[in-house]
């Protein structure tokens, strides 16, 4: 076994104790240990990615050599290896951009909380996509909820409060459903690893007993985790949580942990359930279908909105549409598309939010429409951002957004049924997303109405720790867009090593 | 080829534009001194002169042709001079000259001259062309430069409702031309060539199973180029159009133009189509209902209405679909008649409109009851008025008498059932309404009754308040008769319409020979 | 070598743009002999590529491995890329005179002359994916010279033509999509890419989606339901009108058409089925919508904008009847049109420049002061119209012959439109001749003593177009014969 085996345990044990480490650090250096935490563990995973590709197998570690199922377990492929990868380095690029928010909307006494929170979010986040063990996920999954909680929470405005306690609120029923489905899966089953739990469900189906059960136990995990990854008409916890906390803390929440429950359900119907049995119980119809609703509905909402950061908090909840749409499709290829998506939209959705406080702080750190006008003018570099961004997110060639629309348009043609709907549903989302981000473009360049006050303009180089996260967030829309092949090699390999 | 062809085209069409390029750069308006328009009038003169020379020399000696240049594969701008292109140059030429000769007075009131003369003269260059044209593509050509180039005499005087009649005259023709241009794009299809040859170019087998759309195609042509010869149901522009316009620009516009319409119909069906093809068939009948109803309804409106030159219009309308309607019956003699009828018609029709002008001229007067007792002032010019008053109604021994003989013969022969009685019916009622409008005014100029005698002595204001003082100053200095450059034309004319009748032989003979040829 | 040209110039007029606003010139003058050497010599070497075709095909690079921006040039492309690269010149020499005085004019020629580096990017496309590509580009390099203005008015309308666009991009999507799955290549391949054998089960999925890549593409060409942009995006500065909004994108969008239908499709499987009915049902409507819609508007570039739409109506009509001919007919059109129109905008242009005047009924009697320009425009409007003589008879003969060949009952109503349309046309653009030539009585020449003719940059171009109009209205057998040879395959 090599050494490398190892490291995607201890980065999440890293990242776990680093936590509460930063609770007795000052805020600067908890900042300072944070940073490394996550590059130290977006560097282990780099290499983790690399030792599987170069083995091209899977492996699972067992933690301290307890073979199920006593022991933990977690299963390392390239997926898993990719994603953790992926994650460390938008989470590393969302913090870079916020520093100067942090600093201003965070209480002096209570920065390094904020750290400690994303510490054992970053933790929750590696567990979730390492883990082989259903209950440990669960309890993962309820780490990332008290953290995220604490990111929203933490810039202490009566908004956030509100929003925290509601996004709590929705989050636990979801946590608590994903639960009862866990339950219901080991009542059925008699294990938690999954390997196991495949085997017997396998068997199950097979055999036709507790279809019932089985099916209930599904349809709750999935409501469970849709509900918590935003899925339409579970949202509505989501503008709020991500329209008013902190930069750093949308952008993180948007763009990776909905990603991690989403990546979680993917984990469950394929290597928990299985595919065959997941495609049976018609669970997947009823996420498509409402992937798609989501689709429209969160752009229209989007449309409604006249503040810059809630716009494209509902801009997530149509992109999270996406990504279920893809899910619904129920083959590969969908499930392929919608993992890029995961990818595309991480990448867009940090670099929008980033971009959009740029554009705030060019407007006097507003974010309402009104004043927002001509901020591109004023701050170039996040005016070009969110020009990138939107383009990504409406589809242009070379950017992102357009790999994977076009993935899902494949994946959906290749469908009997969900062919047109689908394509439909792409186009018209499109055309919306098209409405509120070109808008937005077109008000961001067009110049402030005389006699406007609060707008100043902003060089590049004021605040170089966010043009440097926003050079690199275009420049990782661009790679994704312009460099799709080796990626979607990856992601259909680690794909195929689910099984 | 043959370059000759070119000259009286393009001739009075290039000192046509450099008139108005001149009156283009010419900042002051207002009329130009005596000296002036006399250059004016000699060089208009001298320019048609040499023209209708040149284009009657010409048409009469032998079928000449000339391709000029290919406009798209196999459909070159085409000239040829046939005998039907020979009638109608002969026709337009007559005219063009007698209403030169009448407008060198009577443009005196009407201002903007060189414009007028400018466009005249490409008209008839223009003219020229249409009647040479050798093929339907460059038919068409010239017939929508027809248009283009007459519309700005219609507008002359520049008041609103001259522009809007100008518009609504574009508009028609317009929209008749495109209903030519479908059936061309068809007839280009299943037709072996575009080229005129007497009896049709159709080519059977390609057209075989493709009769029907044909036949619409025929028809569009049919309606579409009738709108010019102000056939229904695209008659509207006409009585409004015409009056509006500078009376020897109406008597050209009622006499020459509308007959372009004539040609164009006539190349279509007995050039292209063929008369084969459309005998006894839908279209026939159409169109013949069409002449009819357009003969009775002109007459009628015609009849009642007040308005002198309005009247005049009308009358055109009735008296073109007379030809119309000699074309439609598809026999020898009901062509013959009709071509007859073109010629008469023009010579009529235009004295008709240059006797209006005198009225509007020397009195202002454009309403029918005013003209009581004008005989007495002006015997020549109401003289004139008669003869050809009646030879319009057709009274033996004039022109129309001998046109309208020969339409009802072929009429009576076509054998199209109820159409061969129902014709002559309808066209002598319609001449009994012709007499019933046109002859009372001539009685009433002569015979105007004790009531009318004051009135004359001061002539009444004209319609325009502003125009009305100086016109009425200019007026009173003219002596009692014509100027002899008026009153020739109007003499010439009634004369012709007259021999027409007393020696039909040589025209009739000769439009006999061409419905020979197409039949 | 000759391939890497195509590369060069589609990106020197981006390049030259983009440098405008960096370098810092003596005068407004040496920027303006930068920028036109630039162009022309850009021009030249597009008219050099067409003479020499490059036998290979460029791949510029991969998205993946069976996408990639790839430029080739064949004959539509050449007859596409010629006519841009002979009109860009003229139209940015008018632009110089036109932009005088404006605050902003370096960004504006930024656009403008990027704009066709893209335009050419549209025509040197070789498959689907970098039309597409260079046909979103398009809508979004034209954008900012819609919202030149900055105006709440430009801002509007700005915002209505970015949705019609990325919103028919998202529908042409769909047809991209189905072509590359179904398609045995992405490339273009005259007759189409389509495996007539395998799809034949899905031939009805295939045609709605045809149905809905036709549309997508086609509200460039402001095909009706989706032409309300056009006119709205008249609020640019005229050179933009006149050249893109007459000419490039909405040519781009019949260009596109032209390429799924014919390269990617296939007419094989178009050719009557109810998809073709459909298409060439709308486009006949339009042709009259469009125009109607002209007669109705007093805006003078309003008018021309609805003009425009059912002109380029005449050219989806030619190329929904799917026949070789029908093609030839598009194609002819699609040049003669954009002679005409650029023409009778620039044209447009001048008097708004000159006089200020946008409404029609503000124009009487203006013949006298600018004989020129209104000399152009009467040539361009009588060619609209289908005067003989001129081109836009040349291409109304040859559509209607496509029509009238192809024997479809829909394509004999399509003739029958066009005749309509030729009417509407005549009333809408002659009335404003006539207006101008011969002002209504009462008429106060003082009132426009001031007017001037514009100079020298204003009237070359319109010049050079009315001469191009009545030669190729007169000579038209090589262009033709040209077409005709691209359009049979």
């Amino acid at each position: 076994m090599a050494f490398v085996q190892n490291f995607p345990f201890l980065s999440i044990l890293l990242s776990l104790f680093s936590g509460p480490l930063c609770s007795i650090l000052s805020g600067k250096w908890a900042k300072r240990v944070n940073t490394g935490v996550i590059v130290t563990t977006g560097v282990m995973s780099a290499f983790v990615l690399q030792h599987v590709i170069s083995t091209g197998q899977s492996y699972v570690y067992q933690m301290g050599h307890f073979p199920a199922p006593w022991g933990n377990e977690i299963r390392v492929g390239i997926l898993e290896a990719f994603m953790a990868c992926f994650f460390c380095a938008v989470m590393l690029l969302c913090m870079l951009g916020g520093i100067r928010e942090r600093e201003e909307q965070i209480q002096e006494s209570k920065q390094n909380l904020y750290y400690v929170m994303v510490n054992l979010l970053l933790c929750s986040l590696l567990a979730l996509i390492y883990t082989n063990d259903l209950f440990t996920a669960y309890v993962f999954v309820e780490i990332n909820t008290i953290s995220a909680c604490g990111l929203i929470m933490i810039r202490q405005t009566g908004r956030t409060y509100e929003a925290a306690a509601r996004y709590m609120i929705m989050s636990l029923s979801g946590s608590g459903l994903l639960l009862l489905g866990i339950c219901y899966l080991y009542a059925v089953t008699g294990h938690l690893l999954m390997s196991n739990i495949r085997e017997q469900v396998q068997f199950l189906a097979q055999t036709g007993q507790h279809h019932l059960s089985l099916m209930v136990a599904l349809g709750l995990m999935s409501v469970g985790l849709a509900m918590k990854s935003a899925l339409y008409p579970f949202h509505t916890w989501l503008p709020d949580a991500y329209g008013y906390s902190t930069l750093s803390s949308s952008a993180i929440l948007s763009s990776l942990v909905s990603k991690g429950y989403i990546f979680l359900l993917i984990k469950i119907f394929c290597r928990v359930v299985g595919f065959n049995v997941v495609n049976e119980s018609k669970v997947v119809n009823v996420l498509f279908v409402f992937g798609i609703i989501g689709m429209i509905m969160g752009s229209l909402s989007a449309i409604k909105e006249n503040n810059l950061t809630r716009m494209i908090a509902y801009s997530s909840v149509a992109q999270i549409g996406y990504i279920y749409m893809g899910l619904g499709l129920a083959t590969e290829a969908g499930i392929v598309a919608g993992l890029y998506h995961v990818l595309s939209h991480g990448a867009t959705k940090a670099l929008l939010f980033v971009a959009a406080s740029g554009l705030g702080d060019a407007s006097g750190n507003s974010d309402r429409f009104a004043d927002i006008t001509g901020a591109g003018l004023r701050n170039k570099l996040a005016g070009t951002a969110f020009l990138a961004g939107s383009l990504s997110m409406v589809g242009l060639p070379m950017f992102s957004g357009f790999i994977s629309k076009f993935f899902f348009a494949q994946a959906a043609v290749g469908h009997a049924h969900k062919m047109f709907p689908t394509v439909i549903a792409l186009a018209l989302s499109t055309i919306l997303n098209a409405v509120y981000f070109m808008k937005t473009v077109i008000r961001i360049y067009t110049p402030a109405p005389e006699g406007s006050v609060g707008g100043r303009q902003i060089g590049v180089w004021e605040q170089p720790a966010k043009s440097a996260a926003l050079v690199c967030l275009i420049l990782l829309n661009l790679i994704l867009g312009l460099n799709s092949d080796p990626i979607v090699r990856l992601i259909q390999r680690g794909f195929e090593m689910f099984d | 080829m043959d370059a000759f062809l070119l000259i009286p085209i393009v001739l009075p069409m290039f000192f046509g534009a450099l008139l108005l390029f001149f009156s283009f750069r010419e900042k002051n308006t207002a009329p130009g001194g005596r000296r002036e328009r006399a250059r004016l009038c000699l060089y208009v003169s001298a320019v048609l002169g040499i023209s209708v020379a040149l284009a009657l020399a010409a048409a009469w000696s032998g079928d000449r042709e000339l391709v000029l240049f290919t406009l798209f594969e196999g459909v070159p701008v085409y000239f040829h001079v046939d005998a039907l292109g020979r009638l109608f140059v002969t026709v337009v030429s007559l005219i063009w000259v007698l209403s030169a000769l009448f407008a060198f007075v009577y443009m005196k009131h009407e201002g903007k001259e060189k414009r007028y003369y400018g466009f005249y003269l490409i008209l008839y260059g223009v003219l020229v062309a249409l009647d040479f044209s050798g093929n339907l593509v460059t038919m068409y050509l010239f017939y929508e430069l027809t248009t283009l180039v007459s519309m700005p005499l219609v507008l002359h005087n520049g008041t609103r409702e001259a522009v809007m009649a100008a518009l609504k005259y574009l508009f028609y023709s317009m929209c008749g031309a495109y209903g030519g241009l479908f059936s061309v794009f068809f007839l280009y299809r299943y037709s072996d060539s575009l080229n005129f040859a007497p009896g049709g170019t159709l080519n059977q087998a390609a057209a075989q199973g493709h009769e029907g759309i044909l036949l619409i195609a025929v028809f569009a042509a049919l309606v579409g180029f009738g709108a010019k010869a102000g056939m229904v149901p695209l008659h509207a522009w006409l009585p409004t159009a015409h009056p509006v316009a500078p009376s020897p620009a109406s008597a050209v516009l009622s006499g020459v133009i509308v007959k372009s319409g004539v040609l164009a119909v006539v190349r279509v069906v007995f050039y292209v189509a063929g008369t084969d093809f459309l005998q006894g068939t839908w279209v026939q009948y159409v169109w013949m209902t069409l002449a009819l109803l357009t003969v009775f309804m002109g007459s009628m409106l015609a009849y009642r209405e007040q308005i002198f030159k309005k009247r005049l219009a009308y009358s055109t309308v009735s008296q073109v679909s007379y030809i119309m309607f000699g074309l439609s019956l598809l026999t020898p003699d009901a062509f013959t008649g009709a071509l007859l009828h073109v010629v008469v018609h023009a010579v009529v029709k235009c004295g008709l409109f240059l006797t209006a002008g005198v009225f509007v001229y020397r009195f202002g007067y454009t309403r029918a009851e005013e003209l009581g007792g004008i005989g007495k002032k002006m015997p020549k010019t109401m003289w004139c008025y008669l003869l050809l008053s009646l030879t319009l109604v057709g009274i033996p021994p004039t022109g129309g008498f001998v046109s309208k003989w020969y339409l009802a013969e072929g009429a009576l022969q076509s054998g199209t059932g109820v159409f061969s009685w129902l014709g002559p019916v309808v066209l002598l009622v319609s001449a009994l309404l012709t007499a019933g409008y046109l002859l009372p005014i001539a009685m009433k100029g002569f015979f105007p009754g004790s009531e009318h005698l004051q009135g004359l002595e001061e002539p009444h204001g004209i319609e325009e308040p502003g125009e009305g003082a100086q016109a009425h100053s200019s007026r009173k200095a003219l002596g009692p008769e014509l100027s002899p450059a008026m009153l020739v034309p109007l003499v010439v004319l009634a004369a012709l319409a007259v021999w027409l009748g007393v020696f039909p032989g040589p025209v009739s003979e000769y439009a006999a020979r061409i419905a020979t040829a197409v039949f | 070598m000759r391939e890497v040209l195509m590369l060069i110039v589609v990106l020197l007029p981006m390049f030259t743009g983009i440098l405008t606003p960096m370098l810092s010139f003596r005068s407004r003058k040496a920027m303006c002999i930068y920028l036109e050497t630039a162009v022309c010599v850009n021009s030249l070497l597009v008219f050099w590529l067409l003479f020499h075709a490059p036998d290979k095909t460029l791949t510029v690079f991969r998205f993946t491995h069976d996408l990639s921006i790839t430029l080739g040039l064949d004959g539509m492309g050449a007859v596409y890329g010629g006519l841009v690269a002979f009109l860009w010149p003229l139209a940015l020499l008018y632009g110089f005179e036109y932009m005088e005085g404006e605050e902003k004019e370096k960004s504006f020629f930024l656009f403008y002359v990027a704009t066709y580096g893209v335009t050419l990017g549209v025509a040197l496309s070789e498959n689907i994916l970098t039309m597409y590509f260079f046909f979103e580009m398009l809508s979004l390099v034209t954008l900012p010279l819609v919202m030149y203005t900055r105006t709440r008015e430009a801002v509007l309308a700005s915002r209505t033509y970015l949705y019609y666009m990325l919103g028919g991009a998202a529908f042409a999507f769909i047809g991209m999509i189905f072509v590359l799955v179904y398609g045995t290549t992405s490339s273009f391949v005259p007759g189409g890419v389509l495996d007539l054998v395998n799809v034949h089960e899905k031939k009805d999925t295939l045609l709605a989606v045809y149905v809905l890549c036709f549309c997508g593409f086609s509200v460039k060409t402001a095909l009706w339901p989706f032409s309300s942009w056009l006119p709205k995006a008249g609020v640019a500065p005229t050179p933009v009108t006149a050249l893109l909004h007459g000419v490039a994108v909405v040519n781009t969008g019949a260009f596109a058409v032209m390429r799924v239908t014919y390269f990617s499709f296939g007419t094989k499987l178009l050719r009557g089925t109810w998809a073709q009915y459909l298409v060439m049902g709308l486009a006949v409507f339009t042709i009259v919508y469009g125009c109607s819609r002209a007669v109705k508007e007093t805006h003078f570039k309003r008018r021309l904008a609805w003009s425009t739409v059912g002109n380029l109506s005449y050219i989806l009509f030619g190329v929904t009847l799917m026949t070789p001919m029908g093609m030839a007919g598009a194609l002819t059109h699609l040049v003669c049109h954009s002679f005409m129109k650029s023409c009778s905008f620039l044209c447009a242009g001048a008097v708004i420049h000159k006089t200020g005047k946008n409404y029609i009924y503000q124009l009487d009697g203006l013949g006298r002061k600018m004989p020129k320009v209104f000399a152009c425009f009467g040539v361009s409007a009588l060619a609209l119209t289908g005067v003989p003589g001129l081109c836009g008879f040349v291409s109304k003969w040859y559509l209607a012959e496509g029509a009238v060949d192809s024997g479809e009952p829909l394509a004999l109503a399509g003739t029958a439109a066009l005749m309509i349309s030729a009417l509407l046309t005549a009333v809408y653009m002659l009335s404003i001749l006539v207006r101008v030539f011969f002002p209504k009585k009462g008429f106060d020449p003082a009132e426009i003593e001031e007017v001037r003719e514009p100079g020298w940059r204003m009237l070359v171009p319109l010049g050079v177009l009315a001469v191009c109009i009545l030669c190729l209205g007169l000579y038209s057998e090589p262009l033709v014969r040209m077409l005709k040879e691209i359009a049979d395959f």
